[in-house]
């Protein structure tokens, strides 16, 4: 199997809500396609490259990885941790753990892995009421007999410990490449002509042919058709995507656990806005651990300046998402202010955001 | 039509519900001047955002861009990012007449409509009721207007109910 250079870049792993860290990511990539065109996104703040063609461009790995981390350096100031490996599994791992395995050390390093590294908690847990403490211990075990304690997700994270597969299943962020792709405006303008339903009407001639002025007049990103999908809060529920690009394959507005209940903001904002939640004393209201509030919030400072009174509050709901596929911690918050309008807040990465406004 | 609100207070929401009925029959709608619309609150609203153009910054071609949308939808929504101009809002009002469309602009005090309407919602207030989390809110608004406007006077509905729709009270 083919070596594989990963990339782990810590601080691009966490996503922060005012899309820097997508477009930070971006820039990763745009100038590792300087060194070899084949560099890959997984997910936010780890991608990979093939390391045999730039090995040889270069004159050696070493020659590669000191090009990899000035080029990292260079475009974020950010250092980046590698690791070569064979499959993504093990390439991930390496790359968090800063190993680089030369070719057929791949087996006995995926081997010595604890069995928290398949990421399914349950199976590390039983694990080790069995006495299976790594990923080899657990390759061990007979597959018929896994098939029969286990469920379906474990035979298939069993094939991996095996290296029978080579990577985690939702490893990668499926929908990543669609969202750099849109970052960064490549969304290619087609199928107006494709009506809703497969039929035309006359007023959807007359609508698309309105649509048709109203971009030109404005640009491409001038007018604007929304979409849902699934999310368990308004903001990632829906999107806004040019008219007349391709409709990304969605999921449909079926039911999600957790979802945040009762009416949804009715302005959403796309680039939510930092805020400070301040207490009665004027400190700072925090998130705790625990998913409570350190105090009761008493007003709201936008960062214009601009300050509100908190008449009333609810939540937090927070909302912890699967590593694998984000990372994301949040909890939401609804205040009331003096002025009387309601807002929808969300803490994330430290610190407050408006996401959503009750007008 | 003139939605006429103080930021905050429930007009954005009144505004949109007024597409629901419509875009459940079929008709085309756009929003111009909106900058982040809540589309999963639209869609509980009943609106079908399948039949929904949304031009949320128009910039300083606001008029234009909403003249061009109306040769082409039957509702359309504005929300002029400054006090329109007496021209502005004429040639809008003209163009409506003409195509037969509806025309809803979402005005606030200190940026009114500059041209008398037939029909217009003024909010006077609102209250949210709350539990664990915001259920709903009642909206005071005043109709007026210069047509035939059949319901003159004070009305209060409930915009967003528990379902996030829009219902008369």
């Amino acid at each position: 199997m083919e070596r594989l250079l990963a990339l782990w870049v810590e601080p691009l792993v966490e996503e922060r809500p005012d899309g820097s860290t997508l477009r930070d990511y971006l820039r990763v990539l745009d100038v590792l396609g300087v060194i070899c065109p084949f560099v890959e996104p997984v997910r936010l703040g780890l991608c990979t490259l093939p390391l045999r063609g730039p090995s040889r461009f270069f004159g050696g790995d070493e020659a590669v990885f000191a090009t990899v981390r000035q080029s990292v350096r260079d475009v974020l100031g950010l250092e980046v941790s590698l690791g070569v490996a064979e499959g993504l599994f093990c390439a991930e791992l390496a790359a968090r753990q800063g190993v680089v395995l030369s070719a057929g050390q791949t087996t006995a390093f995926r081997r010595a892995q604890p069995l928290s590294a398949l990421g399914h908690k349950e199976l590390a847990t039983t694990g080790r009421r069995l006495g299976v403490y790594t990923v080899g211990d657990f390759a061990d075990l007979d597959a018929a007999r896994v098939a029969e304690r286990f469920s379906a997700s474990v035979r298939v994270l069993h094939r991996v410990a095996r290296g029978e597969l080579a990577e985690l299943p939702g490893q990668r962020d499926t929908r990543l490449v669609a969202r750099l792709r849109s970052a960064r405006g490549e969304d290619v303008l087609r199928d107006e002509q494709v009506g809703f339903f497969g039929q035309r009407t006359a007023g959807d001639d007359r609508a698309q042919a309105a649509a048709h002025r109203v971009r030109h007049r404005l640009g491409p990103e001038g007018v604007l058709v929304a979409r849902l999908h699934g999310g368990r809060v308004p903001e990632d529920r829906a999107t806004l995507t040019p008219w007349g690009s391709p409709s990304p394959n969605q999921r449909d507005d079926a039911p999600w656990p957790g979802r945040l209940a009762g009416p949804s903001p009715i302005t959403s904002l796309h680039q939510p806005v930092a805020v400070e939640l301040r207490d009665d004393h004027d400190e700072p209201v925090r998130m705790g651990a625990r998913g409570s509030l350190s105090a009761a919030p008493a007003s709201l400072v936008l960062v214009r300046g601009s300050r509100r009174g908190v008449v009333w509050f609810a939540g937090p709901w927070p909302l912890v998402e699967r590593w694998w596929a984000s990372g994301r911690r949040r909890a939401h918050v609804q205040v009331l202010l003096d002025s009387g309008e309601a807002m929808l807040l969300s803490a994330e990465a430290g610190r407050w955001w408006l996401v959503g406004i009750y007008d | 039509m003139v939605v006429h609100a103080q930021p905050g207070l429930g007009g954005l929401s009144v505004a949109l519900s007024l597409l629901s009925g419509a875009s459940a029959k079929g008709h085309w709608a756009a929003v111009v001047g909106v900058d982040d619309p809540g589309v999963v609150a639209m869609a509980d609203l009943g609106v079908d955002l399948r039949r929904v153009l949304f031009v949320p910054r128009p910039r300083g071609a606001w008029a234009e861009a909403a003249a061009d949308l109306l040769d082409g939808v039957d509702l359309l929504i504005v929300r002029p990012p400054s006090r329109a101009s007496h021209a502005a809002a004429r040639k809008l009002m003209d163009r409506v007449r003409e195509r037969g469309t509806v025309l809803i602009a979402l005005t606030e005090p200190s940026a009114p409509w500059p041209l008398p309407v037939d029909l217009s919602f003024h909010l006077t207030s609102s209250r949210w009721i709350m539990s664990s989390r915001l259920d709903a809110r009642y909206v005071t608004l005043r109709v007026g207007g210069r047509g035939e406007a059949a319901r003159r006077g004070e009305h209060v509905v409930m915009v967003p109910d528990a379902q996030g729709r829009a219902a008369a009270r």
